[in-house]
C-alpha cells in the first residue's frame, strides 16, 4: 500500500515552507542593504513583502490542518506536519524582525550615518546562513547538521555584544547619537531574534529525526 | 481457579517488574520503564500453528493490570490468534496447536491441570460481531452467573443490573429486559455481550475487533465503555482500526506477518503514545504511516 496523494501533500507543504525561508531570507538581507544604502524605497518593499510572509504562513498552516483532518498523519509523518507547523512560526517572527530593520532603515534614512556599517550586515550574513543550513539539515534529516548549526548562534551572540558596547561608547561620548545608536541596537537585537529561531528550527528537526525535543538554545544567564 | 502453579514459576507479586528476557532471538523489552501496574498476564515464548503451519511465534509480552493493550497489525499477521492464547480459545480449534507459556497471575493457563472453562471465566471474549444468545436481554446477561450455580431472582436481577449498568446499556434496556437480544441495534448488541462478559466478574476482558460491524456512533460509545471498564478490568483489544488503538489503549504490540515467509511476530510493544508518534522499528513506522499492510 501507497499513500501517493498523501506523500504529494505532505512534500508539497515541506516545499511551501522551504519557499517561505527563501522569503524571510531575502528580506533579512534586503533590511540590511536598505539601511545601508539608505533606500527608502527598499524599505517600503520589504514592509510590503511581509505581508506575503505572513499569508504564507496560514496558507501552510491550512495545508497542515487540512493534512491532519483528512489523513491523520501517524509517526513520522505526524512530526513532519508539526514541524513545519512550528517552524513557519519561527520564519513568520523572522519575517516581522526583517520588516523592523526595514523600518529603521526609513527612520535612519535622513539621519547622517555614525560609523560605517560592518559587524551589523556580518551578524545578518551570519544569521541568514543559519537560516538557510537548518532548512538544509530540515530537507536531509540531518540532526548533526542541525547541532552544528545552533554553535554559529554563539556568533551572533557576541557580534550583538560587541555592536551594543560600542554604540554605548557613542552614547556616552556624544548624547546627539542616542538616538541613531538606539535604532541600531533595535537592528542588531532584530538579528540576534533572527539567529535565535533558527536554533528552534534546529530543535525541529532533531524533533522531526529522533522524535524527542532538545533544548540548543539554552541561555548562558 | 485452582492454584496449580508451576514449580519453576511462581506469581508475581503486585507492582513486580518483569524480568528483560530473550525469547526466539526477539529481545522482550518492558513497553514502559515507568509501569507500576502489576502484570496479570505473562506470555513467553509463545507460538501457534495450525496444521502445521505458524500463525504466532516465540511471543514474550506482559499485559498490565488496568490496562488497555491493543494488538495491532495487517490481516494475517496472528493478532487474533494471539489473543486466543490468552484464555485457551485456541482449543477450540481442531488443527490449532499452542506451545510456550501464558502466566495469568502466576499461574501457566496452558498446563494440563487447569480446567480452560475456568480460564475463560477470569479471562472472558467479545467477539467481533455481537453475538447474543436467542433469549431475552434478562437471560443473556444472567446466563454466566446461572451457568455458575448462582440463582435466586434477585440475586440475579442485582448482578444483571450491575452488569448492564457497566456495559452503559441499563438505561437503555431496563424497559426491554424480555425483549429478545437480538432485537436491540447493533451497538447495543455489542455492549450486551460485554454485560454478558461482566456479569461473571472476569478479571481480563478479551476484544476481538469489537466495533468492526458497528456505525462511528455505536464505535465511539463501546470505546469510552473501555476507558471506563479500565478502571475495574484489563482489557487486550485486537483491531484493524489504529486510529482506535491510538485513542483507547495505554500500550500497543504491533505484529508482523509474512516476514522471512513466517508470520506472527512481535515486532514492538511499547507504551502507545511512543508507537504512533515514534516508534523505534522502521517496519512499523511503515505500517502505522500506511506505507505498507
Amino acid at each position: 500500500m501507497t499513500r501517493t496523494a498523501f506523500e504529494r501533500q505532505l512534500l508539497a507543504v515541506q516545499e511551501d515552507m522551504l519557499v517561505m525561508a527563501g522569503m524571510v531570507e531575502t528580506a533579512i538581507e534586503r533590511g540590511i542593504e536598505a539601511l545601508k544604502t539608505r533606500n527608502v524605497n527598499l524599505a517600503h518593499q520589504i514592509i510590503e513583502d511581509d505581508l506575503k510572509i505572513n499569508r504564507k504562513r496560514y496558507e501552510t498552516e491550512d495545508k497542515c490542518l487540512e493534512l491532519i483532518a483528512t489523513q491523520q498523519p501517524l509517526a513520522s509523518d505526524l512530526r513532519t506536519i508539526v514541524s513545519v507547523l512550528h517552524i513557519t512560526v519561527d520564519l513568520e517572527r523572522m519575517g516581522d524582525h526583517a520588516e523592523g530593520i526595514a523600518k529603521i532603515a526609513l527612520m535612519l534614512a535622513d539621519e547622517p550615518p555614525l560609523k560605517p556599517y560592518i559587524d551589523i550586515p556580518r551578524m545578518a550574513q551570519v544569521a541568514s546562513e543559519m537560516l538557510m543550513g537548518s532548512l538544509e539539515a530540515f530537507k536531509d534529516r540531518d540532526p548533526a547538521r542541525a547541532r552544528a548549526i545552533c554553535d554559529q548562534d554563539d556568533e551572533v551572540d557576541a557580534l550583538y555584544e560587541q555592536v551594543y558596547r560600542e554604540l554605548l561608547t557613542f552614547m556616552i561620548n556624544d548624547p546627539r547619537t542616542i538616538q541613531r545608536a538606539t535604532y541600531l541596537i533595535w537592528t542588531a537585537h532584530n538579528l540576534e531574534r533572527i539567529a535565535d529561531r533558527v536554533t528552534n528550527i534546529c530543535e525541529r528537526v532533531i524533533y522531526l529525526v529522533e522524535g524527542r525535543i532538545e533544548e540548543l538554545n539554552v541561555s548562558k544567564y | 481457579m485452582r492454584e496449580t502453579t508451576t514449580p519453576e514459576h511462581t506469581a508475581l507479586e503486585d507492582g513486580a517488574q518483569p524480568s528483560v528476557v530473550s525469547v526466539g532471538g526477539l529481545p522482550y523489552q518492558p513497553p514502559h520503564a515507568a509501569e507500576t501496574a502489576p502484570t496479570v498476564l505473562r506470555l513467553e515464548n509463545v507460538c501457534v500453528t495450525y496444521g502445521g503451519r505458524p500463525a504466532v511465534q516465540n511471543v514474550a509480552m506482559d499485559i498490565y493490570k488496568n490496562r488497555i493493550t491493543a494488538l495491532i497489525g495487517p490481516s494475517g499477521c496472528g493478532k487474533s490468534s494471539l489473543l486466543r492464547c490468552m484464555n485457551r480459545m485456541n482449543d477450540l480449534i481442531h488443527s490449532a496447536r499452542v506451545t510456550g507459556n501464558v502466566y495469568l497471575d502466576g499461574v501457566d493457563i496452558n498446563s494440563d491441570a487447569v480446567d480452560p472453562v475456568q480460564v475463560r471465566r477470569h479471562v472472558g471474549m467479545v467477539f467481533q460481531k455481537p453475538n447474543p444468545f436467542p433469549m431475552s436481554v434478562m437471560e443473556n446477561v444472567a446466563f454466566g452467573p446461572k451457568r455458575q450455580g448462582m440463582s435466586g431472582r434477585g440475586r440475579l436481577n442485582e448482578i444483571v443490573e450491575k452488569a448492564l449498568r457497566s456495559a452503559a446499556l441499563w438505561d437503555e434496556v431496563a424497559d426491554k429486559m424480555d425483549q429478545p437480544g437480538t432485537a436491540l441495534s447493533g451497538g447495543q448488541q455489542q455492549r450486551l455481550c460485554i454485560a454478558r462478559v461482566l456479569a461473571v466478574r472476569p478479571e481480563i476482558i478479551l476484544m476481538d475487533e469489537p466495533c468492526s460491524s458497528l456505525d462511528p456512533v455505536a464505535t465511539l460509545k463501546i470505546e469510552d465503555l473501555m476507558r471506563e471498564l479500565a478502571r475495574d478490568y484489563t482489557i487486550v483489544i485486537v483491531t484493524h482500526n489504529m486510529q482506535q488503538a491510538a485513542r483507547v489503549s495505554d500500550y500497543t504490540a504491533f505484529m508482523l506477518a509474512s516476514e522471512h515467509g513466517v508470520n506472527g511476530r512481535l515486532i514492538e510493544y511499547g507504551a502507545t503514545n511512543e508507537i504512533f508518534t515514534n516508534p523505534r522499528d522502521k517496519r512499523t513506522e511503515d505500517y502505522i504511516t500506511g506505507r505498507f499492510g
